[in-house]
């Protein structure tokens, strides 16, 4: 039992704390979040679909895991430039509706802070899927171990790739709002190549003990996400503060 | 800007050429494709095959196993030999050959039982136990029905008791898949995680009279947490036997064998030797004899009786003679007075030796119809062309007859002139007597034809109570082998086991695997019980015996459905497999077989006070089988709790941490904006 609850908080604990020290502070923020999970949920679920007549993949060979996920990630970065979008619209309505009550539009801050909800939202509805979904058993008294990478049991690697996942699509979202909303063209492609990259990194684990290459190398692409999405809000925030002060 | 583009891109492109690289050589092994979270359960849970050694219990108290309390038992896996100083209880897996030393030493050293929390044998590399011998029942078996003084006298020397004592902790058998997936799992021990993982079985073996605290045959039945051992005996006669005409009085020459065996372990008893073989020879002698025509115009009767529950304290023979003394329906046509001659069928089937098949002939006592049945044995012996039969007195040295049916019989009556055919002389030869290990390979089939034949021919001569050996009819019984080797993979092994195609043309059985032991006795017992209540074997033998001993008159068979035929004197057969039967005229009959000390009325069973009359109820132990839900035994690695705690730990400080680091990134943002 209290192993299933440490699974489920390494994998969730962050957004957990995410959530509540930024979106449950702004109901449009959590409407934000559960849209989000129900419309990456839902993309989860078309390609489950879309790829159920070709199960079960050959099982000792890696390529048709390597289209699979190739296929899945373009699929996913697709919806998420419809994502932003529907919610670009959805910002002019806003902008619009503030005009006509003479309230001030969106901020930057705020406009970012939907992009980390809707992140957020990504991020867990990868945990929820790929993580959550299979950790019913560790809640029994059994552990399991899987033999391609037996130092560490199979629920908590599936927790801390879930972790790394959030992390990577809760700041790839920020990174790619500002990246269409400006047309930056390295922002706008670094996401796509990050996701790409991810999804491909966890084929390492098919290896034996290729766990120990994949899982830290995902986090260095975590770290990249966090370190980028941290230096282009920076530079975003410094740029806007000039603008609005623009000589002093 | 253009360098951090440059950079980034290469770093991410590295990643991805870095991830494919490995893979050419790494995707070696099976991949178990866990396709679902319930495909994901049934590989950490690992369900263990096998059988179960369950609760039974008597009027003094209980033997056999069962979980100690009203839950699982889970306790980590060790090997016998790496016992040693063990604080808490532990699954004991013990080979075969250990098993009997182990039984003997939890039964003398307490503290050593109180570490055993569960045993799992493991059933892998027998031979060495089949070669020295295990016998789990007692040296004399069922020594207090004996009829004679001697019960100190070792029939069994092989044996050991040890399934005769009651036992505190679960006990499982583990068939070959069981072995294989308990052998599979613990090899992973040696792996990195060892020191803070240990391998569990969970016995799931929770016995109904341990939930309700009733320790004895008595308090159980009037709670209803158990049910009487028994069953349903079947006799059939040859030629079938007119009730009403009223001078039917023609003597009658009863063959008997048992149906039933037993062992340590409730499922694992196909008892080849004993008494299988016994009981396949007779069926074999059936066979023959049906071939004979003009039984009719013989001058005695022939009937058979396959009785069940004479491992439980001869329950078939008793309540047989006891239905005979009432002259109730189940025994229609037989009387007590009738019966001149019985003829045992014991164990037959370790007879051959050097290419020659002997034979032992006991006889309860010394009387013209004894010598009778010798003499018809020896002309029998010597009629076969192959001459490869051999029939010898038994011992005079023996104290009696052995442990057989013949023994209820005797006590019944001191004057039954009676003889058992066995395989031995002194002593048994089957070393394996009561055990798991009786199976078809402990037998020849060679020596249970040889049996049949001789059987078959001897009942001839009895049955015509003539002595001549030129005669042409007696030449002309020959036994069919290959029917009595097909018979033997039908009820001595679980392929093809019941489903194969002989006892399918008569019955649908419940199970594939022979279970023969007895079990218990379900509902109301009665002449005409109801099918469902019935043992798939007793089924199959009534079928057998009365398409067997069938006249048809005529050529016209009617069909019959729903089991019932306008005729009188018929009875439908066959009426399981295909829905619509046969009727035959045939005289087979189920006799209920329970101890004469139970009594079934409204619905329950109670025990009859003790009656001087009936000697052998008073000895009787009155067995019963506690009820139980399910019996099932998984495998599965459990993490120290150490282990467990340390992951809440871990859960609990990521999520703070980055709470921390959330709250730290805010800070600086709203430093940034307020800037001014």
């Amino acid at each position: 039992m209290a192993a299933g609850i440490g699974y489920a908080l390494v994998a969730l604990g962050p957004s957990l704390s995410l959530f509540i020290s930024v979106v449950s502070k702004k109901p449009f923020l959590i409407l934000t979040l559960l849209s989000s999970t129900l419309v990456w949920l839902v993309s989860l679920i078309i390609l489950s679909g879309l790829w159920r007549p070709f199960l079960p993949l050959k099982a000792n060979v890696w390529w048709p895991y390597a289209l699979l996920v190739i296929s899945s990630v373009c699929f996913q970065e697709g919806l998420r430039f419809l994502f932003w979008k529907v919610y670009k619209s959805l910002e002019d309505v806003l902008d619009s509706f503030a005009d006509r009550i003479s309230r001030p539009r969106l901020f930057l801050t705020d406009k970012m802070q939907i992009a980390l909800a809707g992140g957020l939202g990504h991020g867990v509805a990868h945990a929820v899927f790929f993580c959550l979904s299979l950790l019913t058993p560790a809640f029994g008294p059994a552990t399991f171990y899987v033999d391609r990478c037996s130092k560490v049991p199979f629920f908590l690697v599936s927790a801390i790739i879930a972790l790394a996942f959030v992390t990577i699509h809760t700041f790839s979202m920020v990174i790619a709002f500002e990246g269409y909303a400006i047309g930056n063209k390295v922002d706008q492609v670094i996401v796509p190549v990050i996701h790409l990259a991810a999804g491909m990194l966890t084929l390492v684990n098919f290896a034996s003990e290729g766990c120990v290459i994949g899982v830290p190398l995902l986090y260095v692409l975590a770290s990249l996400t966090l370190v980028h999405c941290g230096k282009m809000v920076w530079q975003r925030l410094i740029e806007s503060r000039n603008q609005s002060s623009p000589s002093l | 800007m253009e360098m951090g583009l440059i950079r980034l891109v290469a770093i991410a492109f590295t990643l991805v050429l870095v991830s494919i690289l490995p893979l050419h050589v790494s995707l070696a092994g099976e991949i178990t494709s866990i396709e679902s979270v319930p495909d994901l359960q049934k590989l950490m849970y690992v369900a263990v095959d096998g059988y179960p050694c369950v609760r039974l219990l008597n009027l003094s108290g209980e033997i056999g196993c069962a979980n100690p309390g009203l839950k699982k038992v889970v306790a980590p896996i060790i090997l016998l030999k790496d016992v040693k100083d063990l604080e808490q209880p532990h699954t004991i897996l013990v080979t075969a050959d250990e098993m009997e030393d182990f039984f003997s030493r939890v039964s003398n050293d307490l503290s050593f039982a109180s570490k055993v929390g569960g045993v799992l044998v493991d059933s892998g590399s027998s031979f060495q136990q089949k070669l020295k011998g295990f016998s789990p029942d007692k040296k004399f078996p069922q020594a207090q029905f004996s009829p004679y003084a001697n019960v100190e006298y070792k029939w069994n020397p092989a044996a050991s008791s040890i399934m005769w004592k009651a036992y505190n902790f679960p006990v499982y058998l583990l068939s070959e898949s069981g072995v294989s997936t308990v052998r599979e799992f613990l090899p992973k021990k040696k792996m990195n995680h060892k020191t803070y993982t240990s391998d569990v079985a969970e016995f799931n073996m929770v016995m109904e009279t341990t939930k309700a605290g009733t320790h004895n045959s008595e308090a159980c039945l009037q709670e209803g947490t158990c049910l009487p051992l028994g069953g349903y005996s079947v006799w059939s006669s040859l030629p079938p036997i007119n009730v009403s005409s009223s001078n039917n009085h023609k003597p009658i020459v009863l063959t008997v064998a048992s149906m039933d065996s037993a062992s340590f372990f409730r499922d694992k008893s196909f008892g080849a030797d004993s008494p299988i073989s016994g009981l396949v020879a007779l069926l074999g002698a059936v066979d023959a004899l049906s071939r004979v025509d003009g039984f009719s115009n013989l001058k005695k009767q022939l009937v058979f009786l396959v009785l069940t529950g004479e491992t439980w304290g001869y329950l078939g023979s008793r309540r047989f003679l006891h239905e005979l003394d009432l002259h109730s329906d189940a025994v229609a046509g037989l009387s007590n007075t009738q019966i001149e001659t019985v003829l045992e069928i014991g164990s037959v089937g370790k007879g051959l030796s050097g290419g020659m098949n002997t034979f032992f002939a006991h006889k309860t006592r010394d009387s013209s119809v004894t010598n009778m049945t010798l003499d018809a044995l020896k002309i029998a012996q010597d009629s076969l062309a192959s001459k490869n039969v051999k029939i010898l007195p038994a011992d005079i040295t023996n104290p009696g007859i052995p442990p057989s049916s013949l023994m209820a019989f005797m006590r019944k009556n001191p004057q039954t002139s009676a003889v058992v055919l066995e395989d031995f002389d002194s002593k048994f030869v089957n070393k394996c007597y009561h055990s798991h290990l009786d199976d078809l390979s402990n037998i020849n089939s060679s020596s249970v034809v040889a049996a049949a034949s001789i059987v078959a021919r001897t009942l001839y001569i009895l049955a015509s109570d003539s002595k001549d050996t030129s005669s042409s009819a007696l030449g002309s019984i020959h036994v069919n082998a290959s029917f009595v080797e097909e018979l033997l993979t039908c009820l001595l092994a679980c392929e093809p086991g019941l489903s194969c195609d002989l006892v399918k043309d008569y019955i649908s059985p419940t199970n594939t695997c022979p279970g023969n032991y007895a079990g218990v006795i379900l509902g109301e017992p009665s002449s005409k019980p109801y099918l469902g209540y019935v043992g798939d074997v007793s089924r199959f033998l009534w079928n057998f015996l009365a398409d067997r001993t069938s006249v048809q008159k005529g050529n016209t068979a009617s069909v019959c459905s729903k089991g019932v035929c306008s005729k009188p004197g018929e009875v439908c057969i066959k009426a399981e497999s295909n829905k619509e039967g046969t009727c035959v005229v045939s005289t087979t009959r189920y006799v209920p077989a329970y101890s004469t000390r139970l009594k079934y009325a409204n619905e329950a069973w109670t025990i009859l006070p003790e009656n001087s009359s009936d000697s052998m109820g008073m000895v009787d132990p009155v067995w019963t089988e506690s009820n139980w839900n399910t019996i099932k035994v998984h495998v599965y690695t459990v993490q120290h709790s150490v282990y467990d705690n340390a992951v809440l730990v871990g859960g609990i400080a990521v999520t703070t941490v980055a709470y921390i680091g959330i709250l730290v990134a805010k800070s600086f943002i709203t430093k940034a904006l307020k800037q001014d």
